[in-house]
């Protein structure tokens, strides 16, 4: 098994929802984040997305007075077999990438073992939790 | 390739990203979590308050860039001299492949 950990923009979150459970893979995780890729930030483009209402002030705010500055995003991730690593990246790539700098990174990593909550039980197939 | 999560006091996040920059470690994530350590807590009174507040950060780098980035982080997160209970902690695994969405490339 392996976790398929995309960091996204934060508007492309509900269409690559979409694209994944269109694809077979309902299950995922997302969250809030910060953070900071290799490119510096343009502060310009910044001020004009706010200005757009593209991102909400107040994240944006918060993160942008600091002095290492960070750009809201969202962290997504969702755990699959092996075999289906390809699809679930190409699925990804494919709904989010706009071209620019910016669009996100994708990390694969390896999952030891999972285990269902509801009964205990050890889950060798992701099939099964399904 | 390794992923590093660091979790350290929230007060200190500012530092570690401005040193993590210089170092020409640009590229970070940082995320608010909750969390308790095996002191299991903050214990004032009879009372353990055992969800502190944290931040997590996330990186990934190439395997021989660990040393320093751990360093790094170990210098700018510890309080004081020796460093205290509630400092934070590195935890760091395996990552198998890397993806840039903007151009579909393989590798960080």
């Amino acid at each position: 098994m392996k976790e398929v950990m995309a960091f996204i923009r934060q508007n492309k979150v509900s269409r690559t929802k979409e694209a994944l459970a269109e694809a077979g893979f309902p299950s995922f995780t997302c969250r809030k984040c910060l953070g900071r890729g290799r490119k510096s930030v343009d502060l310009s483009l910044v001020r004009s997305l706010i200005e757009d209402g593209e991102i909400p002030l107040s994240t944006s705010a918060e993160s942008l007075t600091e002095s290492s500055r960070l750009i809201p995003k969202r962290f997504f991730t969702l755990i699959v077999d092996d075999a289906a690593v390809q699809k679930v990246v190409k699925t990804i790539i494919d709904t989010n990438s706009t071209g620019n700098p910016g669009d996100g990174k994708i990390f694969v990593i390896p999952i030891m073992e999972t285990y269902r909550v509801r009964d205990g039980e050890l889950d060798t197939d992701m099939d099964t939790l399904y | 390739m390794l992923l590093v999560r660091a979790i350290i006091r929230p007060e200190k996040v500012s530092i570690v990203l401005t040193e993590l920059l210089s170092a020409g470690f640009p590229a970070v994530t940082k995320m608010d979590v909750f969390g308790r350590g095996r002191q299991k807590g903050v214990k004032v009174g009879d009372v353990y308050y055992d969800e502190i507040p944290k931040e997590m950060l996330l990186c990934v780098i190439k395997d021989e860039d660990k040393d320093d980035m751990v360093k790094i982080i170990m210098r700018n997160a510890r309080t004081g001299e020796k460093g205290n209970f509630g400092d934070g902690r590195i935890f760091i695994s395996p990552v198998e492949d890397a993806y840039t969405i903007s151009s579909g490339k393989q590798g960080l």
